[in-house]
């Protein structure tokens, strides 16, 4: 049973082209910032960048592995994309329970959560949240 | 697309998708997820959340035509029920906000994601910053 200061399971990707291209036919999101790399030169990146919900995806991931099926039924986020991610970076998912509160049974487990990359710097970081049935030890 | 005229309540974006084992396995290998689906209590694979949340902005990039350019900056999710593979969503977006600050223009939408028999699976509040100067652009290119 988590416990605050509980560490969460740690997710680490490298994302690629590739994968950016994949996630754009599989969301409908084209922005030309993601796929193509002409307009993205021109922009304040020099480059193409990830969608920034294909990188909060691994959020999702360390919190349905974490939670499992308590997650998709009753979980949230709140977030904020600090930086992009770019072709290339390493990802790494942080995550740790900040609170525990118990009221009429249930139990409501609220974390942060960030995607750190690479170099150091932070691509997203926020609050997640996940009410589980309260079980008797 | 004028985006200074939308109004905050109004519906910018209405869609229903069927969430099948070919989206689903897309979605899967895109993300790289390799945490394995999750299953309900008869076997039936789930749907992660985050695909259901991507289709839920899908439809607003398609009918805002939101240009190149447009910076993702926030996004709340709350999850309720979960989306077993086969099953087929309505996704309603609304506009919450609708600001000019300095050379972007910051939109705020609303969705909501509900299932078959209306019960709601998901909500949704994305931030998107769009540059002041730029027209829209087609999306699909």
């Amino acid at each position: 049973m988590m416990r605050k200061g509980d560490s969460l399971p740690t997710i680490e990707k490298v994302i690629t082209q590739e994968r950016i291209e994949k996630y754009a036919r599989a969301s409908g999101d084209f922005n030309p910032i993601h796929i193509d790399r002409e307009f993205a030169e021109s922009t304040q990146f020099g480059g193409t960048i990830a969608h920034g919900m294909m990188v909060a995806a691994t959020i999702s991931e360390m919190m349905a592995a974490a939670f499992g099926r308590d997650w998709p039924e009753s979980g949230g986020m709140k977030i904020r994309f600090r930086s992009p991610v770019k072709p290339g970076q390493r990802i790494t998912t942080q995550g740790s329970v900040r609170r525990v509160d118990v009221s009429d049974g249930v139990r409501k487990i609220s974390c942060s959560v960030s995607v750190v990359k690479d170099d150091g710097e932070t691509a997203i970081a926020g609050q997640a949240e996940v009410s589980l049935a309260e079980v008797s030890e | 697309m004028e985006y200074g005229e939308l109004e905050a309540g109004q519906v910018v974006s209405r869609h229903s998708y069927c969430l099948d084992s070919a989206l689903v396995s897309n979605y899967v290998e895109a993300v790289q997820d390799g945490s394995g689906l999750l299953s309900d209590d008869s076997g039936v694979e789930l749907v992660p959340a985050m695909a259901v949340a991507a289709l839920s902005i899908r439809g607003v990039v398609e009918d805002l035509r939101i240009p190149g350019g447009t910076l993702h900056v926030g996004q709340e999710f709350e999850f309720s029920g979960a989306v077993r593979q086969g099953d087929s969503v309505d996704c309603v977006a609304t506009l919450a906000q609708n600001s000019v600050r300095g050379d972007w223009r910051f939109l705020v939408v609303e969705c909501l994601v509900s299932g078959e028999d209306d019960a709601e699976l998901m909500k949704g509040k994305s931030t998107i910053m769009i540059p002041a100067d730029l027209g829209p652009r087609e999306v699909g290119q």
